[in-house]
């Protein structure tokens, strides 16, 4: 027996023994960096280590590392081991790069230029250590440096046996990690026949290179199959002492067989008649093996066996075109699942899992359904029962559906929790694909949310809601179902939430029960109201705003919660928000709004649905946004240039409210901006925006935005949405103002390609104001959401009226300018009706805030306002006089602006006449 | 293709790691941690094969594992690989080095760290199998040994006698490094 033991380097064997001596971590750590200090010390003292001492030092600091230390020098004095003439010393520093040294070192180059050279050395002891380094590192550069040899190395007469066999390998792993860099056009033939080389081990290796060829290149190597085929036959039939040292346990070449099984499993099955019929043989004679009593006891024996005998299996399956062999390869795994060995139940479980797919074996594989279930309630090991939902999954058909999904759902109530999420997604997957009767459907998932209500994921139960809604024939049974499901005292807010939206569609469906009727239903579902987050909340919020719709004899009760303290004023704000706008709009409202609004929540998830048909996230949620967005519709100007998709939505959606708000009232529900329930104004001042999610199914139109409410202040939010928000704080003194504009990302993603870009009129960098009205500044951004680009154009809030500077004067002053000014285009009166209470206090706060001063003791009556400013640009100041007469009685304004410049008193008259 | 092969014993200590991709040195530590947290909550009757850690590539890789005596021989591998070819694997290189240590145990593995790598370098070679045929990685082997020998006899002879001479009480030391008792795993589960 050749040993190994008793050799050399006493010093680390004292040092190993010294650390396992030590009894504490502290003392093997102080050890260690002891020992680091001496070896550094060696390695940089003066004295030149000899090719022993520094192997000796090499080793220790891989023992070091091996403990779990990083070892951060040493590198150097590895390379030069590789140029030592000694095998030993060669050996260990190839040994301490392939362990310690990354292909990104920057010793690379030095380690590629020893390989280089052991490369060409007469020795094949040196060529073999140098091929096991580059197949350890195997990186780019090296493929790109030495790599070109190889293929010569590797099919050349004179190469010997087992140079050429790690040849093989180390060119397969330069292929996998830099396929380009090594062309082997040229070599194809002549590797390919490396298959029917003497040399066992040499095959070995080149069956794993052409399995990884063939995969990138299968056209280029499809004469590899018959002599793969021809191979296995050989190998397959030869009794096993021809093949000598490669029987293992009695199994000839097992490894090699398994490679070739691989290798053909890249290709279709032969064309050829005679190789296709001694391929079947093959086969045949695996499958026959295996019913042959064992040759040895020993599990090795049987391990490799069936090693080869899975792989066979596999070809079969891959193949899959002899019903014969695939029946018989069931019935052999059919044995398995009973096996007493776990190994061979688990790859049994698998394989058939395979097999279930293919057509011909299906019925076969559902034979074995009792045993799979068996074991996936008996087996003790979780792999094994993982693998055993899998089989269940993949053998159900209609006609089995009920009783697997049965068997998983009570399995699921004991199911480590490791594979609880996969189950419930394979459940539900199941249960939609064979429902015949959707009262069933809807039965199993509602018993998912019940039994594993944490792992159902949002996919799922929008999934059930989406189908309840498309199928009249089940609502009325959801929502039956699911208001008894809501009784159980504890129950999962998944399933609150598919109540919540259940009931809101279909609770009217079982109204008619006293035991469920419209209060009783309310009030179940407030009663998991406090108990959920903030989402739930909003979606229960929802539907109780669906139920004043549904049934208004509730409304009374359900206005009260939405009024409640803790509603209006709730810290989160879009609570607060839908508590609002719901409230609002329960008030304001008429019936037929509501049943609008109803209506078109059904439509767009309806739509919605049919759009996701193919992807089943479609998300509830989505619906729940658009359902508040219609409402703004009426006064937003559509200018959709969307294609496809969105029209359709937005057509058969727009149009019902549209005319139904407009009769009614004008409803103007700013919805994100809820503290100002302003009365709408000229449409011109209105933008909208249409923003693009899924380019095909959401889009989304959020109104905007009243720049008018920048006339009287400063600061403020300029956008917003749930992307963004854009604010705005603004200075102004005489002609200069400074506009921060700030972006606030509402997301919990970065934004991309951010950008924004701000286009000035002339009229603000000249200073002077040509244009009329407003000035304003058009500010451009772009963001990046979904991969898509979103452009919105926004306007500044930056108008003429800002650069005005109260002016004091005295009553006398005051009227000579007055009558200073008497021509009539430098006049501009306006008389017009009040938007806003005519309170004197708040009025007196607008003008301030306009920018205008307020003059006392001119006007005899103390309601009229009389003002003065100064408009200042860079070349000029303009003096403007102003003033406003409220008349109480009639709610009606006068106001009266007198300037130098005619423009600008009708500049400043069109702003103001908007503010009161 | 293999990813890594590690070797630790019941306590997590690894006494062999071999990553055939490049990780981080901490991940390699992280990955062995990780693994043998694996499979050392295992019953000894399960079955050998389960699902990778997430640190070395979840589900897509399988650790593939046997259990000698106090030692774990873990493999991680593709789904290119034969699960039961594999075993049969860490079956040839324990026997392997067997032959070499006659009788392994896992001192061996310690106080030998560079034959190890050496008998692991004759069976798998950048992550793929290279030579299965045991008498061959044996003679393979031996062959080493016989250079080392000569090398040693030539040139190395001086340098040993001086280390010997300093540590003249070496013989002494060994005796007392406290060995425990440690069953060879050379003689179970073959």
């Amino acid at each position: 027996m050749p040993t190994v033991k008793g050799d050399g380097m006493r010093g680390l064997a004292v040092f190993i023994s010294d650390i396992r001596n030590c009894k504490s971590k502290e003392a093997e750590i102080k050890r260690i960096n002891k020992e680091l200090a001496n070896i550094r010390s060696k390695f940089k003292g003066d004295k030149t280590l000899d090719g022993y001492q520094k192997k000796k030092y090499v080793c220790k600091l891989l023992f070091i590392f091996l403990l779990g230390h990083d070892i951060d020098f040493g590198h150097m004095e590895a390379v030069n081991l590789l140029s030592s003439n000694k095998y030993t010393e060669k050996q260990i520093g190839y040994l301490f790069i392939s362990v310690l040294v990354g292909a990104s070192s920057d010793l690379m180059k030095l380690v590629i230029q020893s390989i280089k050279n052991d490369l060409v050395s007469r020795n094949p002891i040196h060529i073999n250590l140098a091929l096991h380094c580059m197949a350890n590192v195997g990186s780019r550069e090296m493929a790109d440096s030495v790599g070109g040899d190889i293929p010569k190395l590797l099919t050349s007469g004179e190469t010997i046996d087992s140079v050429k066999q790690i040849a093989g390998l180390t060119l397969l792993r330069l292929q996998r990690s830099s396929p380009e860099m090594i062309p082997l056009g040229e070599w194809t033939s002549r590797i390919i026949h490396l298959l029917n080389d003497q040399h066992m081990g040499v095959v070995t290796s080149a069956t794993s290179l052409i399995e990884a060829l063939v995969r990138k290149n299968p056209d280029e190597y499809k004469s590899c199959v018959s002599l793969a085929v021809s191979r296995l036959s050989r190998i397959v039939t030869a009794s096993y002492t021809d093949l000598q040292d490669y029987t293992y346990y009695f199994v000839p070449a097992p490894w090699l067989s398994v490679k070739l099984l691989r290798l053909l499993q890249n290709y279709p099955p032969p064309e050829d008649p005679s190789v296709r019929t001694r391929l079947t043989e093959c086969l045949e004679t695996i499958l026959n093996k295996a019913q042959e009593p064992p040759k040895s006891k020993k599990v090795q024996h049987s391990n490799a066996k069936n090693a080869v005998l899975f792989e066979a299996i596999n070809l079969i399956i891959h193949m899959d075109s002899d019903p014969n062999l695939l029946v018989r390869a069931c019935n052999q795994l059919g044995q398995f699942l009973q096996h007493k060995e776990t190994n061979l139940r688990y790859l049994a479980l698998e394989s058939m899992c395979l097999l279930a797919t293919s057509e011909f074996s299906h019925e076969a594989v559902k034979k074995h359904q009792d045993t799979v279930i068996t074991a996936l309630k008996t087996e003790r090991d979780v792999s094994v029962r993982q693998r055993a939902v899998d089989l269940l999954y993949a053998m159900c058909d209609r006609s089995n559906a009920e009783e697997i999904v049965g068997e998983m759902l009570e399995y699921l109530e004991s199911a480590d929790y490791s594979i609880r999420e996969e189950m419930v997604l394979k459940v539900a997957i199941l249960a939609e694909k064979y429902a015949v009767d959707y009262t069933w459907y809807v039965d199993v998932i509602l018993n998912l949310i019940r039994i594993a209500g944490d792992y159902v994921s949002e996919e799922v139960w929008y999934r059930v809601i989406q189908i309840v809604i498309n199928r009249d024939d089940v609502q009325g049974y959801a929502a039956k179902t699911v208001f008894e499901a809501l009784q159980a005292p504890a129950c999962h807010e998944n399933m609150v939430k598919v109540g919540g939206y259940i009931l809101g569609e279909f609770g009217n469906l079982i109204a008619g029960d006293p035991r469920s009727s419209p209060l009783v239903q309310f009030q179940l579902l407030h009663s998991k109201y406090h108990l959920c987050s903030p989402n739930t909340r909003g979606l229960l919020l929802s539907t109780y705003i669906k139920f004043i719709n549904l049934f208004p004899e509730i409304k009374a009760s359900i206005q009260e919660i939405l009024g409640s303290d803790n509603n209006l004023r709730n810290p989160d704000v879009e609570l607060q928000q839908r508590c609002i706008e719901y409230l609002q709009l329960s008030t304001v409202a008429s019936p037929d709004v509501l049943v609008g609004l109803h209506n078109i929540t059904l439509l767009l998830f309806r739509s919605l649905a049919k759009l996701k048909k193919k992807k089943p996230t479609a998300t509830a949620e989505g619906g729940e946004e658009k359902e508040k967005e219609p409402r703004t519709i009426p006064q937003a100007q559509v200018n959709n240039a969307e294609p496809s998709a969105p029209v359709p939505l937005q057509v058969s959606v727009g149009l019902p409210i549209g005319r139904s708000t407009a009769r009614n009232r004008r409803l103007s529900v700013n919805l994100k901006m809820i503290c100002s329930l302003m009365p709408p104004l000229p449409s011109f001042f209105f933008f909208f925006f249409l923003m693009k999610f899924e380019a095909y199914l959401f889009f989304y139109l959020t109104i905007i935005f009243l720049i008018s409410r920048f006339f009287c202040k400063q600061n403020g939010v300029l956008f917003e949405n749930d992307l963004l928000q854009i604010g705005i704080k603004a200075e102004y003194r005489q002609n200069l103002a400074r506009v921060g504009v700030f972006f606030g990302n509402k997301t919990t993603f970065q934004f991309t390609n951010f950008t924004s870009n701000l286009v000035l009129p002339d009229s603000i960098k000249s200073g002077m104001y040509k244009n009329r009205g407003c000035i304003l500044c058009k500010c451009f951004k772009i963001w990046c959401q979904s991969g898509q680009m979103q452009k919105l154009n926004l306007k500044l809030p930056v108008i003429i009226s800002k650069f005005l500077e109260p002016a004091e004067m005295n009553s006398e002053a005051f009227f000579t300018r007055w009558k200073a000014l008497s021509q009539p285009d430098q006049e501009c009166q306006k008389i017009f009706k009040a938007q806003f209470p005519q309170d004197t206090e708040q009025v007196k706060q607008k003008v301030l805030g306009f920018g205008l001063s307020i003059l006392q003791g001119i006007d005899p009556n103390p309601d009229n306002f009389v003002s003065s400013a100064i408009l200042h640009t860079r070349n000029q100041q303009v003096g403007c006089l102003v003033r406003l007469e409220p008349n109480k009685q009639m709610q009606m304004y006068r106001l009266t602006i007198r300037s130098t410049k005619p423009e600008i008193s009708k500049a400043l008259g069109d702003l103001l006449e908007t503010q009161f | 293709m293999i990813k890594a092969i590690l070797v630790f014993n019941n306590h997590g200590k690894p006494r062999l790691s071999k990553f055939y991709q490049y990780y981080p040195e901490d991940i390699q530590h992280q990955i062995i941690r990780e693994t043998f947290h694996l499979v050392s909550k295992r019953d000894d009757n399960v079955c050998n094969f389960l699902e990778g850690g997430t640190l070395i590539g979840g589900s897509d890789y399988r650790l593939i594992y046997r259990h000698y005596a106090t030692l774990y021989f873990v493999f991680c591998v593709d789904s290119s690989e034969s699960e039961l070819g594999i075993l049969d694997l860490i079956q040839v290189f324990v026997e392997t080095l067997d032959k070499c240590f006659e009788n392994v145990c896992e001192l061996d593995l310690i106080f030998h760290v560079d034959k190890v790598h050496y008998i692991l370098s004759e069976l798998v070679m950048g992550g793929m199998v290279l030579e299965t045929n045991m008498t061959e990685i044996i003679t393979r082997i031996e062959e080493q040994n016989k250079l080392e020998k000569q090398e040693a006899g030539i040139s190395a002879a001086p340098a040993r006698a001086v280390s010997a001479m300093k540590e003249m009480n070496i013989p002494q030391k060994i005796k007392d490094i406290k060995l425990p008792d440690l069953p060879s795993i050379g003689n179970l589960k073959f």
